[in-house]
């Protein structure tokens, strides 16, 4: 292996402005964590606490017959149970999404009734220690009566064995979208290049530390306050608080440090319901800890997506006019933050091209597998890859330049701000010039000699290339677009900075960081503002209810704290910044607009020698106003902001309007050799190009490119959640599902550039998913190097070495031309 | 992923161990863990009594016999093999499991008395004609590698007894080749070779127990030319009964078991 | 016998304490210690998240019993900057952004640490494979390898 470059090429930014935001300030968080001094939810401990082992089904779908914890419950130190009938009777089933037929389906805490997926929760056991609640779970008898299950999207949708009643299907839900003209799209095409099936496999982020929480109920108040790591703590009490038959205030979440999140701790609802009731129950704080097999069995798998009879009209010239596409979205059992996913893909309707007439028509369905969740490039990532295979396999198929064909048919960046064919507004980019940058980075003019090289070594070569968006800040106005009825709209994100008595200026965040920095990146932005240092900050560790800075929808996840956690960041902070100015500006008699912020002082500007320090002006405010001139006694030096992005509700009919604030861009290059003997095949080469606007601390951003890339490499090789016919997970720990290990990642080159967003307050970007860059350009190496090896398509997202082999063996074809 | 309630001794000889595994029908041998540790949090099995080695410091360790062959100690590590040069396909091999904590703490022993069908040394060891002596109630005993391997997670060390020693005779023409889950990954196919005049070859995860190519080593015989090796070896998959899992499917383990032994074979001629 | 008074030493200082056979190295550790640095991030040994240095060598603390350590020497994170001053490792990891959530890192510090203890003067090959047993999820490596470097000159 050669040495990684990993100082990063930085191509283009913008001019350096004097202050600490787009420097890379050495991180808050870090003195604690190379400590081992994080707080993680299971590092907390409470006197009395019970530990919770969930009974889960090794059925993929069966009724209940019954549930005995009578033996559970005799065996000293267990605490107690609690049983799907009890949940039942003591909360309502939780807010579903969709229209009907899926906003009938009734999920609770435990499985009721019936189970639906292989590790759902049949019931949960408390006791003493860990050991001892895995063992009383082992004496919880449940009698099932054994249903076929459902395995495939295209199964459950011939609703032989319907998996809801309630619903009566298994469709969660349905919908055309069709944008431009597709026919006349076709009727002026020279070529239609139609693609029978891609499939985009199930998989996920898989967090290192587990979901988890510790709950403790205090009967007095009725207040339950969980340590856990949810991560979207908002949504997770409009889920819950309605389903517990509480007030949304009476759930207090607390969190300081999470091991990862990817989107993959937002559904976490129903262990979390079935913990508080237990708390309650038993009155005591209990805590569970998901085991790593349940979460890979049970919880928050990616999106599975089929996509079926794909045609592209294409000009000769190699300009492809729309896309058609039927989809079909396989959610596993229950679709809880689904069927969001069902239009969340369109932030990014023609990925980073110029088509203009597409029409997708979309089906969600449950199947007996594990729920999903959002998962690092939710539901963007599956539609991207559709798109880059398609604009691969058509240059394939018509013998153009996979490069030319990308370069002729990209939106331009003198296109910018460009609207897209459903009223997404890309806000700034150049993607052709990161190719340029990524190509080069490989060396892609050297391509052939390389390929001879492999070949004289007996491997193929080949290089491929994917370029996604990563669109962030949702407007979550487009549930509207699913469900009329719902009542979502826009976003929002609360930060609240103070200035205390003794001059700490002390920083709240509505945000739940999992290690994207937030603190310091916070601290950095206040800095700026109020002429100190990040140091002279402190920000908050986590997150925590009773802060009172968040909204409905806070939380960490769809890549927008740089946008909205930093968007309310500065709007305290110059609100701050003003009342401040206000305090000096009484004292000394002048106005606001004499004074300036400087080395933590308030002066007038006339006068620099006239100054206030920062203590004095927290000093007089909390406790000497009385000198204060009347009509400045308002000012509470306590700022909170809720930040709002421009966003309008879109057009139901139509399905048209903006979805998403920005569009981070991702172009990555990959170079790779297969084995033709075995069908093994190696990263041998990778470049990585990034724009995400203005970076507020570059070495972050890096880390994040690093992470979503080895996400991506992952999802590319050997992360895949498969299931047998029966509905086992085949996969349910790291034997088999095999993540990148240090030795697996590639050589990796980066660079980046930066094109300002207009929209956003620092010109920052949400960049933290990526598109999943790397499982596209690795399908797209994978393609380009079997081309003289029989030019299999490559149909699948993950490629494990048996798969190339069978492309070696089978080298099908799925593209057929029609032209005129 | 907790283990059940069990009972634990830490005997300070060889003598006390094998009384304590032959009194206690339940009992199983403690080694390194890295994979009884495993089976006991999912509680696939459930011993009794564990019997912890790690005081039976004469069970560790390499000695150069002094006649080309080597004997190692059943609770010799495999980073102990990494860093042993006696014969260097034992340390080459050990190196490529898994990890450093891994390394630091499995033995030799434990890795060919579990006989999971993906481990690398049952392979190994067979292909080298290594021999293997069990102590018991009974004395000692000497089992051939080929008679070692006895079915799913079975060898021939019975209840009451420990593997002692493995005694690897002379050679040093050793080949070994594998397809991993990714680098240093769980073994999907593998294959080992030891030349001395004709070859012995192994073929690993195609069985449950390590399949002694014979007829291959046949029709191969002293010509170890790449193109005689070669053609040999088109059929091996034809005669191999492989399983079928997510990783691979029986086709695409025959395929590979060919591949691996023509590389196996000719790795082993290239040492010097 | 099911339990057993235990005498170890853990970061230096000598521990007794009675503990039952199955009771995992990793949870005595993080429940009976409070030395909640160790993690826990699976249930096969694979990810490392508790790698502690065991008699001196890197070993997973979920792949060893507590009652087996009796008499052994255990160092987890907490040892690293014992008296409040971060070791050169743990200030290469924050120079160089190695950590993000920070939840692999005690156990990825231990594997650096042991590491460079036995070779002060590693490869980026070397360096990779003395880490294959730590997953991380948030950083693809590319960090860790370099500040790891960076103390490695």
């Amino acid at each position: 292996m050669t040495e990684t470059q990993t100082k990063p090429l930085v191509v283009e930014r913008e001019d350096t402005k004097p202050g600490f935001a787009g420097t890379s300030v050495p991180r808050k968080e870090d003195k604690r964590l190379v400590q081992g001094q994080g707080v993680f939810f299971d590092d907390i401990k409470r006197h009395g606490m019970g530990y919770v082992h969930f009974v889960r089904s090794p059925y993929a779908h069966a009724k209940i017959k019954s549930v005995d914890v009578s033996a559970a419950v005799e065996l000293p130190g267990v605490y107690g149970t609690l049983t799907g009938d009890e949940v039942a009777i003591l909360t309502d089933p939780f807010f579903e999404l969709s229209v009907p037929p899926g906003a009938n389906i009734k999920d609770y805490a435990l499985a009721v009734g019936r189970v639906r997926h292989v590790g759902e929760p049949v019931a949960a056991v408390v006791a003493s220690s860990r050991e001892l609640a895995r063992d009383a779970a082992e004496l919880v008898v449940v009698d099932y009566e054994p249903l076929p299950a459902v395995t495939s999207g295209e199964q459950a949708l011939t609703n032989d064995v319907v998996l809801h009643d309630d619903a009566g299907s298994n469709v969660v839900w349905e919908g055309l979208f069709d944008w431009g003209d597709y026919e006349g799209a076709v009727a002026e095409a020279d070529h239609v290049v139609k693609i029978e099936r891609l499939h985009f496999d199930r998989f996920s982020s898989t967090p290192l530390e587990c979901s988890g929480v510790l709950v403790e109920y205090n009967r007095g108040t009725g207040q339950w306050t969980l340590h856990g790591n949810h991560q979207m703590p908002g949504v997770g009490a409009i889920w819950m608080a309605p389903a517990l038959r509480t007030g949304i205030d009476k759930l207090r979440f607390v969190s300081q440090d999470i091991g990862g999140a990817f989107g993959n701790k937002i559904c976490l609802h129903p262990q979390y319901v079935a913990c508080c009731l237990l708390s309650r129950k038993l009155n005591r704080p209990v805590q569970w800890t998901e085991w790593r097999t349940d979460q890979h069995t049970a919880n928050a798998h990616g999106n599975e997506r089929t996509f079926l009879d794909i045609e592209v009209p294409v000009t000769k010239d190699g300009r492809l006019l729309g896309l058609s596409v039927k989809a079909i979205d396989d959610c596993g059992a229950f679709p809880r933050y689904e069927p969001l996913g069902c239009i969340i893909w369109a932030q990014v309707t023609p990925g980073c091209y110029r088509w203009r007439n597409i029409r997708v028509d979309f089906t969600q369905v449950v199947t007996n597998k594990s729920p999903v969740s959002p998962n690092r490039g939710y539901s963007r990532m599956q539609h991207l890859w559709l798109t880059e295979r398609v604009i691969d396999l058509v240059a394939n198929a018509l013998d153009l330049d996979p490069v030319e064909v990308r370069k002729k048919n990209y939106v331009r960046a003198d296109e910018m701000p460009y609207e897209t064919p459903n009223g997404c507004v890309y806000d700034s980019g150049d993607y052709a010039r990161c190719l340029d940058i990524a190509l080069d980075l490989v060396g892609y003019d050297d391509l052939e000699t390389k390929r001879l090289d492999a070949q004289a070594r007996g491997k193929l070569l080949g290089v491929g290339i994917g370029s996604t968006l990563d669109s962030g800040t949702n407007n979550f106005g487009q549930s509207t677009l699913l469900n009329p009825d719902l009542q979502f709209s826009g976003n929002n994100e609360v930060a609240t900075v103070k200035l205390d008595i003794f001059g700490e200026i002390v920083v709240t965040l509505g945000t739940v960081p999992q290690g994207q920095g937030h603190e310091t990146t916070a601290s950095q932005v206040v800095a700026d503002i109020l002429s100190v240092t990040p140091d002279d900050v402190t920000v908050r560790a986590g997150h925590d209810t009773y802060w009172n800075s968040h909204a409905g929808l806070s939380g960490t996840y769809a890549s927008q704290f740089a946008v909205t956690g930093l968007g309310a960041v500065k709007g305290a902070t110059e609100k701050l910044a003003h009342e401040i100015k206000r305090v000096a500006a009484g004292v000394f008699g002048a106005t606001p607009d004499d004074i300036e912020l400087a080395d933590g002082m308030a002066r007038l500007k006339a006068n620099p020698e006239a100054a206030i320090p920062f203590m004095g002006i927290g000093a007089i405010v909390n406790a000497n106003n009385a000198i204060l001139p009347e009509d400045v006694r308002d000012v509470t030096l306590n700022c909170r902001y809720v930040y709002v992005p421009p966003f309008t509700l879109p057009d139901k009919e139509r399905k048209f309007g903006n979805l998403t604030l920005t569009y981070a861009t991702q172009v990555h290059v990959a170079v790779i050799e297969i084995d033709p003997e075995t069908g093994v095949y190696e990263i041998v080469d990778y470049a990585a190009v990034d724009d995400c606007g203005t970076r507020i601390h570059p070495q972050i951003v890096e880390g994040q490119v690093h992470g979503a890339t080895a996400h991506a490499i992952g999802a590319a090789t050997h992360e895949v959640f498969a299931y047998d016919e029966d509905g086992n997970l085949l996969t349910p720990n790291f034997y088999d599902y095999h993540v990148p290990h240090a030795l697996d990642m590639p050589p990796m080159k980066n660079a980046a550039i930066e094109s300002p967003s207009p929209f956003t307050p620092l010109g920052a970007k949400g960049m933290g998913e990526g598109g999943g860059a790397g499982i596209h350009a690795v399908c797209a190496a994978l393609q380009d190097a079997l081309r003289s090896a029989g030019g299999a398509t490559v149909w699948r997202s993950c490629n494990p070495y048996h798969q190339v082999w069978q492309y070696l063996q089978d080298a099908s074809s799925l593209v057929e031309v029609q032209s005129k | 992923m907790l283990l059940r309630e069990v009972e634990y001794a830490r005997p300070g000889s060889v003598e006390e161990a094998i009384r304590l595994l032959a009194d206690n029908d339940g009992a199983r041998a403690l080694a390194g863990g890295q994979t009884l540790i495993n089976v006991m949090k999912a509680r696939a099995a459930s011993p009794d009594l564990l019997v912890d080695l790690q005081d039976l410091r004469d069970l560790r360790g390499i000695r150069d016999l002094g006649n080309g062959s080597v004997e190692i100690g059943a609770m010799t590590t495999y980073a102990d093999l990494v860093a042993d040069d006696a014969r260097s396909i034992l340390g080459e091999v050990a190196a490529s499991i898994a990890d450093v904590q891994v390394r630091n703490r499995g033995t030799i022993g434990g890795n060919v008395c579990s006989n999971d069908p993906t481990n690398h040394f049952p392979p190994l060891l067979v292909a080298l004609g290594a021999r293997f002596t069990i102590v018991g109630p009974g004395g000692e005993r000497e089992v051939s590698a080929d008679d070692f391997f006895l079915g799913v997670y079975l060898t021939a060390v019975g209840p009451g007894e420990l593997l002692r020693t493995i005694t690897i005779p002379a050679g040093g023409q050793d080949g070994f080749a594998a397809v991993t889950i990714g680098r240093d990954g769980t073994c999907i196919v593998s294959a080992a070779a030891s030349l001395n005049g004709g070859a012995r070859i192994a073929i690993g995860c195609v069985d449950a127990v390590p399949v002694r190519a014979r007829e291959l080593e046949e029709r191969i015989g002293h010509d170890l030319s790449e193109e005689n090796v070669r053609a040999a070896a088109a059929s091996l998959g034809t005669m191999l009964d492989p399983p079928s899992d997510v990783h691979a499917s029986a086709d695409y383990r025959r395929h590979l078991a060919g591949v691996l032994a023509v590389r196996a074979v000719l790795a082993a001629k290239e040492r010097p | 016998m099911t339990s057993k008074r235990i005498s170890l030493t853990v970061n230096g200082e000598v521990v007794e304490y009675d503990v039952d056979a199955r009771r995992l190295l990793v949870h005595f550790l993080r429940d009976d210690l409070d030395l909640t640095g160790t993690h826990v991030g699976c249930d096969t040994g694979n990810c490392g998240a508790c790698t502690v240095l065991y008699n001196g060598v890197a070993a997973k603390s979920c792949m060893l019993l507590a009652i087996q350590a009796d008499g052994a020497t255990v160092e987890t994170v907490e040892s690293l900057a014992a008296d409040g001053e971060l070791t050169p490792l743990q200030q290469a990891f924050s120079a160089n952004h190695a950590l993000q959530c920070g939840y692999c890192t005690p156990g990825m510090l231990m594997s650096a640490k042991h590491l460079l203890d036995t070779n002060p003067h590693p490869s980026e090959d070397e360096i990779r494979k003395a880490i294959q047993g730590n997953i991380c999820r948030c950083t693809g490596y590319v960090n860790i390898v370099e500040a790891i470097k960076s103390v490695a000159k």
